[in-house]
């Protein structure tokens, strides 16, 4: 088993570091210059931007900016946005409390709503509950999360006045202790609530059809065969068979906590990391974005392994030698 | 009474509008310590009525009728609570595909001991597990099958677990689903033979489900012989496979290669199963059959008994002599 961990986190680095090579040289290769934007200007003069190149290191040839970046990084160092002139790691800092705050929360949520409503279902095929719930299940996985956010701030927010509109926290107020907890949590609720609903329809439908597919299974029809109660069976051998590809598609979707809520923070103006991506992308802050990108990949390399490590400890067919 | 008595066992599939005769009208007895292959092609209905016998057919697209006594008390008309109760205790089955009988996240002892449990909950886990290693013992498994998952073990490995699960709550009646098919012979072989010393030893009686005839020569007392969910014979094996008088049994041992005695030609039956979903009122085989009369076509032959204990449904059979192949 440490073998097996050992050589995992090894390809993971290996990724890791692949990916960062790439994502350098795809983001330099993008149309769009730096420069350019950080001149502001129209017309900026050829004095001004050769100026601004040499500063930032942009003259040097693409192979040997890639160097000077990797040797950055392996002292820890991400360099310093063009754009907000702080160090990345600071700036990534700041948003990754509230991004995972919003994404954890939405990811773990649906993930339990999803499976125990696709037990029920499962266990209650055909009735109208299950075919209204599959009903409204397609209902929320068909919609754009940026819209339902809209709408539900329309509603909520702006017509019943119950839950404010947008931001973390009440700037005015000044908080502490409890009262900023129960802040944060009201502020929550919209853009939670919004990613939780989109994301329920997943799990319930997979949980469903996976527990379909493993009551066909010889072992329950064994089972069945042995006087066992239904009851029994479900709670012992269905569930931990059923749970399986659920474990799978919540690792994936926690790999992507990070940067997937990019669009629903932009709506409900949370200051998460997603937020600061975009506006690295569209003003070309290439040392930022490439930070982002990093935190992006290591993210999902230790998710990976995380997932495939409980993966592990729950099939005994994949646990390695 | 027989131990077991079918009595008239039909099984129809529902598809919609359509009916499939799967099983249709199968009589047969079964006492106590016998040994009964029901042999088959595939089609033959000999599965599904292994499933019917231990209900486990589903309710809405499957219909039983007749009746299947075991000393006396009919299984397919039994409340929930009372089939509950007998499952395992009386009746037990060991399924086709042993590497999926059980659940591949647990270990097999576990499962094993939740199986004893089920019908003994008073007793503790180490009782549970006793039993189980007592029976994993009488298959000839060693010990440390009772800590291992599925997957570390061979088919042949878990065919024998299969067994011994069926064991676990000493049962008095064993059906064997296709559960040496996917074996080699080498492993069928020894599996067969143990499987006969157990029955001894515990006095059990077993419907042996098989589509291969050698595996119910050496090791049934009885073979009951189904074409298109119909009972074609039924007798003592030595009997019917020394001198098969339905025509279809005939056939159906042309088509087997013999490793003793003299080198024949091997030969199949022409033609193919029936649609089964057609009510046919006369013999099922007559399509296929070389001595099939207008008569055969038209109405469904009577049973006619050869001797005590040993029937066939075909006109021809009581004539007793073997048509020229």
């Amino acid at each position: 088993m440490k073998r097996y961990v050992a050589r995992r986190l090894l390809t993971g680095l290996l990724t890791v570091v692949v990916v960062m090579v790439l994502n350098f040289v795809i983001i330099h290769a993008a149309p769009g210059d730096p420069v350019r934007i950080m001149a502001g200007m129209e017309h900026p003069s050829e004095a001004q931007m050769e100026e601004l190149r040499v500063r930032f290191g942009l003259d040097k040839p693409l192979w040997q900016q890639l160097f000077i970046y990797m040797g950055q990084v392996a002292r820890g160092d991400l360099g310093t946005s063009y754009t907000y002139n702080t160090p990345v790691l600071s700036l990534i800092a700041d948003t990754l409390g509230p991004s995972a705050l919003l994404a954890l929360t939405s990811c773990v949520l649906s993930f339990l709503i999803g499976t125990l409503l696709g037990l029920f279902t499962a266990r209650h095929q055909g009735s109208w509950i299950d075919s209204t719930l599959s009903y409204v299940s397609y209902f929320f996985d068909s919609m754009p999360p940026f819209w339902l956010g809209l709408v539900s701030i329309l509603v909520f927010a702006s017509t019943l006045h119950l839950l404010p509109t947008s931001g973390m926290v009440n700037l005015r107020a000044q908080n502490t202790g409890w009262a900023l907890g129960v802040d944060i949590a009201t502020h929550l609720i919209l853009p939670c609530g919004t990613m939780t609903l989109i994301q329920i329809p997943g799990y319930l439908r997979l949980t469903r059809s996976s527990v379909s597919q493993v009551m066909q299974e010889d072992y329950i029809t064994t089972f069945r065969a042995t006087g066992m109660s239904e009851k029994q069976i479900f709670r012992k051998y269905v569930l931990k068979n059923a749970i399986l590809p659920t474990i799978t598609v919540f690792g994936i979707s926690l790999a992507y906590v990070v940067t997937g809520a990019a669009l629903v923070e932009i709506v409900f103006a949370w200051p998460g990391i997603g937020r600061l991506m975009l506006n690295a992308i569209n003003r070309r802050d290439y040392p930022l974005l490439m930070g982002i990108y990093l935190m992006l990949s290591v993210s999902v390399a230790v998710v990976t392994l995380a997932v495939d490590l409980l993966y592990a400890w729950i099939d005994p067919r994949i646990r390695l030698k | 009474m027989a131990f077991l008595e079918l009595r008239n066992l039909s099984v129809d599939y529902l598809m919609g509008a359509q009916r499939v005769h799967a099983v249709d009208g199968v009589s047969f007895p079964v006492e106590k310590g016998d040994s009964v292959g029901i042999v088959g092609e595939s089609g033959s209905g000999k599965s599904t009525l292994g499933l019917a016998l231990l209900r486990l057919l589903g309710e809405p697209t499957a219909e039983v009728r007749g009746e299947a006594l075991l000393e006396g008390m009919d299984l397919l008309t039994l409340a929930e609570k009372d089939l509950q109760e007998l499952r395992w205790r009386r009746m037990a089955a060991v399924f086709q595909k042993s590497m999926n009988a059980l659940s591949p996240v647990h270990k097999i002892g576990k499962q094993m001991a939740d199986v004893y449990r089920v019908h003994h909950p008073e007793a503790s886990r180490e009782q549970a597990k006793q039993r189980a290693l007592e029976t994993l013992r009488q298959v000839n498994l060693a010990e440390r099958v009772y800590t291992s998952y599925p997957h570390e073990l061979s088919g042949g490995m878990m065919q024998r677990v299969s067994i011994a699960l069926s064991l676990l709550n000493h049962p008095d009646l064993i059906i064997f689903d296709e559960a040496t098919t996917a074996l080699d012979v080498v492993t069928q072989g020894q599996i067969l033979k143990e499987i006969q010393y157990l029955e001894r030893e515990l006095g059990l009686t077993r419907l042996m489900i098989t589509h291969d005839i050698s595996v119910v020569a050496a090791s049934c007392s009885h073979v009951a012989v189904m074409y298109a969910g119909r009972l074609m014979e039924y007798g003592p094996t030595a009997k019917v496979l020394r001198s098969p008088r339905h025509p279809y049994t005939q056939g159906l041992l042309r088509a087997y290669p013999s490793l003793r005695g003299e080198k024949t030609g091997m030969q199949g039956i022409p033609g193919a199963l029936p649609d089964l979903k057609e009510e046919i009122p006369g013999c099922v085989f007559a399509p296929r059959c070389p001595w099939a009369t207008e008569d055969c076509r038209q109405r469904r032959p009577e049973e006619v008994t050869i001797e005590a204990g040993w029937r066939a449904s075909c006109p021809r059979a009581v004539e007793g002599r073997e048509p020229d192949a």
